[in-house]
Parts: structure tokens; sequence; C-alpha cells
């Protein structure tokens, strides 16, 4: 390999960085935002605006941004850990009181004209703090007990206060990622199945002493019957298989989806947007988006596996994970698979906040490959 | 801490791990991927079938219903654009608020309200209700002004039927009304029911309009369009469409304007009681044809106020009215026809061996069975034949035959000349009136044996045409009729179904002694024309010399309690407690055309109140002669089915 060449804790040159940026990684998002821009077009019956020209524009700078922190120092990253950690745990906190309310949930904080959402910062923070935990522990200290004290309360206090906002599908979707990084640091599996025994438990008493909003319950009762209201939440999803189903094995053609134009479906440009690509490119275009997907997946993955840097590997699965979770969520969510919780599908829905932390990740991931061979004991005695 | 960063076994451990979630995310976009299958390949037709069912709604073309015709082709009843207002309740989060909202721009009151309420209650979501129809073109504009603030809110251009007439016409016509469960229930086919469940469709309830529905209801299409998920119509697909067809013309013998007249004239009030509006009844035939051209009736109601939805209060009154506007009076009000059965009773006498020039002698009254009949004048009409005593209207003359013949013969006789039965004219509630004998006595008085026998005296009130003896304005002047030819005319409201001719009906000889009618029919020509009690009605022209005979039928016997109140004259009664005033008539005398009956009910006298009447009529009609002039073809005027515009 010639990156072995160059010697490790050697500042590398910006040259030798760009060269070493994971280029397929980068082909495969840009073509599923590219999916996303084709698909947007199609959804405002053919414009740019209101979606298309954005969602590019704000690719193009996330791209950057994800570049940006590829290039940057693993070291530095693990650095900010904690610090990216707290403060979005702070801006969590703060947002009962100061957040804006949009949609009956309280989710954002607007300052100096910045719309900026507490909850997604997580996404990354979260990653970024449990990496760095178990980046400083041995194997055996991983399933031992007062080591699982400090991650349950890194994972559980964000997603507590995510869930009272409400934000039902941010919190699964922290949670999960976050006991997904447990389990990658090597939990042991006994204690695994305690805990999901647990939180079978804990999902009951939610449901049980209604910690859970209305919509919240209705949305999850609805998905195991979806012919309980076909004019509410199981007529969104029905139309949503209708829409896939009647697109057949090559779908109905570009910009002639016909219940996705007829406005059978909602927030088509951002939730639902998988069935108009599914109506108008039928199950080879579907599944084409769907093994990118997937590409993109294992790619992280085994960037994730050469790496040789503790904190870059759990950095880089959790931020697989999160990835993931979204996809399986929102796809699941669209065919009826997955309750309706209201999930974007990654770089193809339209929604900048998503994309943002979705390239954030993969930003980290990037940093990972790049300073694959970086030396840990050397980056560990930097801290 | 001291940190082993290079934990060879924690490396291990998180290489297994992500293997582990690789595989294990793997696993699941398969998953996906198979469900994927299953919706696009596995079920595809299902839901290509589903997505089609999403995108196309048939749609209900309302045809137009079928047109009514007086003979001449004027228009009796048509349609006309209705701007409505329809509400489909599914397009709609609140149906309260949006009520609330439309009310603000044409407000329909809470009784509507309410009653459109249980109406989407009953029809489901889907389909579109009614809010108001009728509306001004202001109104109209102004709700499609707001309508992008109006979720469910569908204005519409309907047709709703339309009589130029009004009141004049109601009777023959009848009127249409909304639909009913009853409706629904009666229809055979599940089409049928889906045209009848159309907003604002409207069935005969009446008269004409109900009997003939079937013929001038039309036959529905149906147009499929593309809509929207909020229903909104995107694109017709015009060539798939079944164009409705429009309901077959109906052409009657009515004539329009003579109809108007007939009604003006009952309308005028009675010279002594002009405060008291004419509840009255008028008919006029063709006596060759049969044909029905005017069959009038006051006071009449507007049909026009029954298919926008009859106001409650104006029911009300129509109902409580002493006056009956809601009953058709020629063919079902029954009346003791009084004196104009004497053509009857004369025939039935010279049948049974009286000679016309056999004699009475009326001093005003006679003693029979324990009691004395009196005649209408006092102090008598001296020595009579029997062309005097049709003349004169003798009641003493015919006292003495009731006393020789028998009470069948009379009612033989009675059915000869039209009374005592039903036609087929398309109208219902027709009454048969009862013309009493033997038989009838019997079947009527089942139930108390010693009633049964029928008692010499009630000859007498019968052959005057009171007692048991009842007919309507329609049999009277089919009886007029059938004296004037000696055939047995029969009378036809409906002339043409579509542009088939229903056939003059047949009218074949009476078996009567032409003879026997000469002699009655001078009798009526001497009532109007040589001095006898309708001497004032006579014609000026005498080219349409008019025979006939008057008729007043006691309602109320006036009592001698009565008189010493000082109530002796009818006037002093009430209004309901006064005789009925009748006349009969044909023209010209030499060879007659037309035959007429009216009767103003409590009129106290035929030939005060009725008889005049029964000129100015026939004055018309002879002005006109609308007999001598061509009917419409009705060939001619059978349109091109077109597509009605009702429907949503």
């Amino acid at each position: 390999m010639a990156s072995s060449l160059i010697l490790p804790g050697r500042q590398r040159a910006m040259r030798d960085r760009l060269v070493r940026l994971h280029w397929p990684l980068i082909i495969l998002l840009s073509m599923i935002a590219g999916a996303g821009v084709v698909t947007l077009f199609s959804v405002a019956e053919g414009s740019w605006r209101p979606w298309a020209l954005q969602h590019a524009l704000r690719y193009a700078v996330s791209l950057c941004l994800l570049v940006g922190m590829g290039l940057v120092a693993i070291r530095y990253w693990m650095a900010l850990a904690y610090p990216i950690y707290a403060v979005a745990l702070l801006a969590l906190i703060a947002v009962p009181f100061v957040g804006e309310i949009n949609m009956g949930a309280r989710r954002w904080i607007e300052y100096g004209g910045l719309q900026f959402q507490p909850s997604e910062a997580m996404k990354i923070g979260l990653v970024m703090a449990l990496a760095r935990y178990y980046h400083g522990l041995r194997a055996e200290q991983v399933s031992h007990f007062l080591y699982l004290i400090a991650p349950a309360l890194m994972i559980g206090a964000p997603v507590g206060l995510v869930f009272i906002q409400p934000d039902l599908g941010t919190g699964i979707l922290l949670g999960a990622t976050g006991v997904i990084i447990v389990f990658a640091a090597g939990l042991s599996w006994r204690i695994g199945f305690i805990g999901a025994a647990g939180a079978v438990l804990a999902g009951y008493a939610a449901y049980r002493f209604e910690l859970l909003k209305p919509y919240q319950v209705e949305r999850i009762l609805t998905f195991m019957n979806p012919d309980r209201d076909p004019l509410g939440q199981g007529y969104h999803l029905l139309q949503s298989k209708i829409a896939l189903g009647s697109g057949g094995v090559v779908g109905k053609g570009y910009m002639l989806g016909t219940q996705s134009q007829l406005k059978f479906l909602p927030e088509m440009q951002t939730d639902f947007i998988f069935t108009i690509f599914g109506e108008e490119f039928g199950f080879v275009g579907a599944s084409g988006l769907l093994l990118l997907y997937l590409a993109v997946i294992l790619t992280g993955l085994s960037i994730a596996n050469a790496s040789r840097n503790h904190f870059a590997r759990l950095t880089s699965i959790g931020v697989v994970a999160t990835f993931s979770l979204y996809v399986l969520i929102n796809t699941g969510m669209v065919m009826g698979l997955a309750p309706v919780v209201g999930v974007p599908l990654p770089l193809v829905s339209y929604g900048g906040t998503v994309m943002l932390t979705i390239m954030a990740g993969f930003g980290l991931v990037m940093s990972a490959h790049i300073h694959r061979d970086t030396d840990p004991l050397r980056s560990h005695e930097l801290l | 801490m001291r940190i082993n960063a290079h934990d060879p076994e924690r490396q291990e451990l998180v290489s297994r791990r992500t293997l582990l979630f690789g595989g294990g995310v793997t696993a699941l976009f398969v998953g996906i991927g198979g469900r994927l299958y299953q919706l696009q390949v596995h079920d595809y037709e299902k839901y290509q079938r589903l997505a089609q069912e999403n995108q196309f709604n048939r749609r209900i073309l309302t045809p137009l219903r079928g047109e009514i015709l007086d003979r001449f082709g004027n228009v009796l009843a048509s349609n006309r654009k209705n701007f409505r207002v329809l509400f489909i309740p599914e397009q709609s989060n609140d149906v309260e608020a949006a009520l609330d909202d439309i009310e603000k721009i044409i407000p329909f009151g809470g009784d509507k309200r309410a009653r459109i309420l249980r109406e989407i209650r009953r029809r489901g979501a889907f389909t579109p209700v009614e809010i108001k129809d009728n509306l001004s073109w202001d109104d109209f504009s102004k709700v499609n002004f707001k309508l992008p603030h109006l979720a469910g809110v569908l204005p519409d251009v309907g047709e709703t039927r339309d009589y130029p007439r009004g009141a004049a016409s109601a009777f023959v016509i009848g009127y249409v009304g909304a639909v009913t469960e009853r409706d629904l229930g009666a229809e055979r086919s599940d089409e049928d029911r889906l045209l009848l469940r159309q907003p604002g469709f409207k069935v005969g309830r009446d008269g004409l309009e109900r009997t003939y529905e079937k013929e001038l209801r039309g036959e529905a299409g149906d147009v499929n369009v593309k809509v929207n998920a909020h229903g909104r119509v995107i694109e017709e697909l015009t060539d798939e469409a079944r164009p409705a067809t429009q309901g077959q013309t109906l052409t009657l013998t009515i004539d329009a304007e003579l109809q108007q007249k007939a009604m003006e004239v009952l309308s005028v009030p009675g010279d002594r009681m002009p405060d008291e509006p004419q509840s009255a009844a008028a008919v006029v035939m063709d006596v060759v044809t049969g044909d029905i051209l005017v069959l009038a009736s006051t006071p009449a109601f507007n049909p026009n106020d029954f298919n926008v939805g009859i106001d409650p209060q104006v029911w009300r009154d129509l109902n409580k009215s002493p006056y009956k506007p809601l009953l058709n009076k020629p063919v079902t009000g029954v009346y003791a026809p009084g004196s104009t059965l004497k053509m009857i009773a004369s025939i039935a006498a010279l049948e049974n061996g009286f000679t016309p020039n056999v004699t009475s002698y009326c001093n005003g009254r006679m003693y029979h069975g324990k009691r004395y009949f009196h005649c209408w004048k006092r102090g008598g009409h001296g020595r009579l034949d029997m062309k005097g005593a049709i003349k004169n209207s003798c009641n003493i003359y015919f006292y003495e035959i009731a006393k020789k013949v028998d009470i069948d013969d009379i009612a033989d006789v009675a059915r000869r000349f039209g009374l005592g039965q039903v036609y087929e004219l398309g109208i219902s509630g027709q009454q048969r009136g009862v013309i009493p004998d033997r038989a009838w006595k019997q079947a009527y008085f089942a139930g108390s044996p010693e009633n049964q026998i029928w008692f010499p005296g009630e000859t007498l009130s019968c052959i005057v045409g009171q007692g048991y003896v009842t007919a309507t304005p329609l049999q009277l002047c089919v009886m007029a009729a059938r004296l004037a030819t000696g055939k047995a005319v029969r009378p036809r409201l409906v002339r043409a179904v579509g542009d088939l001719v229903t056939p003059a009906p047949e009218a074949p000889a009476i078996d009567v002694d032409p003879r026997h009618l000469e002699i009655v029919r001078a009798g009526m020509d001497a009532v109007v024309n040589q001095g006898g009690t309708a001497a004032r009605s006579r014609l000026p022209d005498p080219e349409w010399r008019m025979a006939g005979k008057t008729g007043t039928s006691q309602v109320y016997q006036i009592t001698a309690e009565d008189r010493a109140k000082g109530l002796g004259k009818p006037e002093d009664l009430p209004w309901g407690r006064r005789d009925h005033a009748l006349f009969v008539s044909f023209m010209p005398f030499e060879n007659p055309r037309y035959a007429c009956s009216v009767v103003v009910e409590h009129g106290i006298g035929g030939s005060r109140a009725a008889g005049p009447k029964a000129r100015e009529i026939m004055k018309a009609v002879a002005e006109k002669n609308p007999a001598a002039m061509m009917p419409i073809d009705p060939r001619t005027f059978v349109r091109t089915a077109r597509a009605g515009g009702g429907g949503s």
C-alpha cells in the first residue's frame, strides 16, 4: 500500500490528503443525492423550484463540509468529541425554554436568524462521545457493570430530552445508534439480552402510563393495523403502497407517476419521496437506489475496519449506523414495515438539516479513512 | 489512566462486531428489497387496479327531464339552470366549521343546517350534499370567489324543473320533489338508484309528473373523470362518455291559453260575496275527440314552490285553507250534481213510458212519504211539460217521475252517460262518485241490514241530484259531451308520449233513442236561450249557441230555527254551509263541438254563480275555437339527446 510508505505522525501534505480522499464513497453519496435532485424535480411537476435546485446547492455545500472535515486529523475530532456532545446536550436542555414550536413540537433553536436543531447535532455528538469513551477502555472493561453507567447516561439523557420534545423518530434513531456503538465496542451478549428485555419493559411502561403523545400511539397502532382509519394515518400508508406497487418492474416513467402527481401522497418531497422514486422508476430503479445505500454502508464499515484508531473505527460505525437506520426506517415506513414516525430518506428527501448531519458524519468517516494509519499511541499522547 | 491503545483483543472484537453489523444491515436491506419486490412485482396488478380507482371516478350525467307541452306546443313544464352549492363532507376536516363559513356567504338557516347534517350522516362522507340551490347569480359568484377558502365546497350548475304557467297548470302536471328512501326502495336497478342519489335529483310527486315518471325521467349517461386526491376533476375522458338521454316530451290535449283564461274566470269573486275566494272547478272538452282543453281548479298552488323545497309556512297554509288549494277539484272533488242530473232523469222517464208531453202541476211542494218535498221556486211553476220542467228546473215534475221510475233504471242511464266511473287520464286521486241503485245500497250498508232496502223517498232525492248521488266536474263534463253527441265520448289528457300519439279513445254510439236526446237537448237549449234558469248566460254569437243546465245542490238544510234567527237567505249562512253551484253545457247547439262543466263550491246558485262563469269560459273557447286549429305534430319536436349538466 502506497500509504504505508508515509511515516506515522508526520504532518501529511495537503496534496497527499486530497489524494487519499475516498473517491468511491463521494461518488456513491453524490449518486444518491443526484437521485434526490431528479425526484424533487419531478415532484415539483418538472420544476427546479422549489426543491430540486435548493437540494443540489445544499449537497454541494455539504460535500465541501465533508471534504473539509475529512482533511482534519482524527486526533482533533477526538479532542472535540466531548465538547461537541456537551454543547449539543446543553442546547437540547435549552430547547424547551427557548425553542421554536413547529408542527406541535419544540425542536428548533433560532439564533441570529440561523435555525439550529440540537437533536441533529446530538446525532454526531453522541456518536463521537461514545466512541471517545470506548477509545479509553480495555476490552475486558467494556462489559464491566461500572463502565456501563456512563454510556447509559450518555445515551439516555439526549434520548429522553428528544422524546419529550416530542420527536419519536429522532429518539429511536439516537437510542438505536448509541446501542449499536456500545455493541460494536464489544458489549457481551448476556448484558445485551438483559438490556433488550429492559427496553421492552420500558416501552410497555411508556405506553401503559401514557408517556407517548396520542398521535405517537396512534401511529404505532395504525402501523399494526393499517385498515383502522383509511383516511387518516393508514390512508397515507395505503396511498404510499399503491404508488409504489403500481410502479411495477420498470416504473411509469420519469415525471409520469400518476399517484404522486395527483397529490394522493402526503409530504412527497420529504418522508414519502421513496414512493415517488419507486413509482416512476419501478422495482429496477428503487432496488438500484437501495443498492447504492447498501454500498455506502458497506464502504463505511470497511473504512471503519481498516482504521487503526479505535475512536475512528467506532465513530465510523456510529455514523454508518445512523445512516442505515435512516434508510431502513424510512423505506420500511413507506412500505408498511415500520410505523410512520417521520424519518426522512437521507440525501434524497428535501431538508437541509438532515443532509448536513449525514454529510458531517461522513466527514468524520472520511477523516477516519484519510488518517487510517495514524499512530493511535501518539494521538493518545496528544491528549 | 494507562491505556493500551494497541489492544489486539479489542481490535479483534470490534472487527467481528463490525462484520456482524454489516451482515445484519445487509440482511435487513434484503428484507426491504423483498418487500419492494412483493409490492412492485408480485402484487403489481392489485396496486395497479387500486391506482386506477384512485384516479378515475365514474360520474353520472343526469338526464334532462322531458318537457310537457300543451296541444299547441306551449311549454307547461321544462327545465332551467339551477345554480347551487354542493358540499363534499370528506374533503373538509370540520363539517360544522365549513358550514359556518358557507353560512357567512349564503345564509341557509338553522332548520336547513340540521337537514344538511342529517343528509351527510345518511349518505356518507363521499356523496356531495346540496347546501342550497336556486341561488341568484350574485350569490353564486360570491361562493365561487371565496372558493379557495372553502374546503369541500363544490359550486355546480344543475337543472331544475320550471313551470312557466305556475298555478294555472298545477293540477294537470303536478310537481316534482326530492327523492325519498321510499323512492329509492321502489327502484329496481342499481343504476337507477345511483341516479336518484344524485344531489338535487327530483322525481314526479303528483299529477302527470308522477304518472309519467318513467317516460319523463330519461336515461342517465356517464363519463369517467380523472380526479386528484381532493376530488377535483383534472380531466374528463369525453371519448368514453355515454351522454344522458333527455326524457320524452309529453304533449297534452290542454289548451294553455284557455286554461289560463278559465283560471282567471273561476277566480273572479261572486257578485254578492266579493270577500270570498272562489273555490271552483271547470272542465272543457272537445266532444268529438274527447280532448280535455281545460282542467281548472281554484285556488291553486304554485308548483314551482315544490321543486325548490317548499317553505314550511306555505305548506301549512296550503293544508289548512278551507278552500283546499291542494285538491284537484275537477277529478277529486265530488259534489251532489243537483239539477244537472235532470237530463238523466228525463231520459230514464222517456225510456220508462213517459212522453215529453206529459205535464205536471207544480204548486211549490209535494207531500210524499210523510214529508213535504219542495220545489226551489216558492209558489211553484204551475203546469209544465218535460221541456219546461228542464228549462225551469222544476223539482215537482221530477218527483212525479221518481214515483214511477225505478232507481235502478235511472242509475243505468246515468252510467251510460258517463257518471259513476273513472277515466284513464294519468292523474291520480280521481274519484268515482256515487250513482246509487239497489245493489249499491245493499253493498254500502252491508253492516246494517235494516238500511239495505231502497226507500221510494230516496229516489225523490236522487232524481234531483241530491241524497247519495255525487259526481266530479269531469264526469259532469263527460255527461254533457255525451248528451251533446249521443256517443260514449271518453276524455283524454295526454295526446302523445314522445313521438307516439295516443289514439283518440273510441266513442261508440250510446244505446239511447235519438228522439229522447232531442227532447233533453231542446230542454237544455231552452234553459239558456229561451228564458230558462240560465238565460243570462246566453252567448252573444248566434253561431255559438250554447245549451246548458244549472244545478244547485244543497249542502245544509236551512231549518226553522235558522229562519227564526233571520238566517233565511243563503248569503247569511257561513260559507261552508251554502249550496254548491253547478252548470253543465255544450255548444254549438246544432253541431256540438265543446262541452263544459263548472262547479263553484258554496256558490249558492247554479244560475247565479256557475252559469256566468261557464259563459265566460265558453265565450273564450268559441272565440278561439281550438278544435279548428292544427295541434302540433309530436314527431317534429323529438329532440336530440344531450348530456345533462347536473351530477358531480
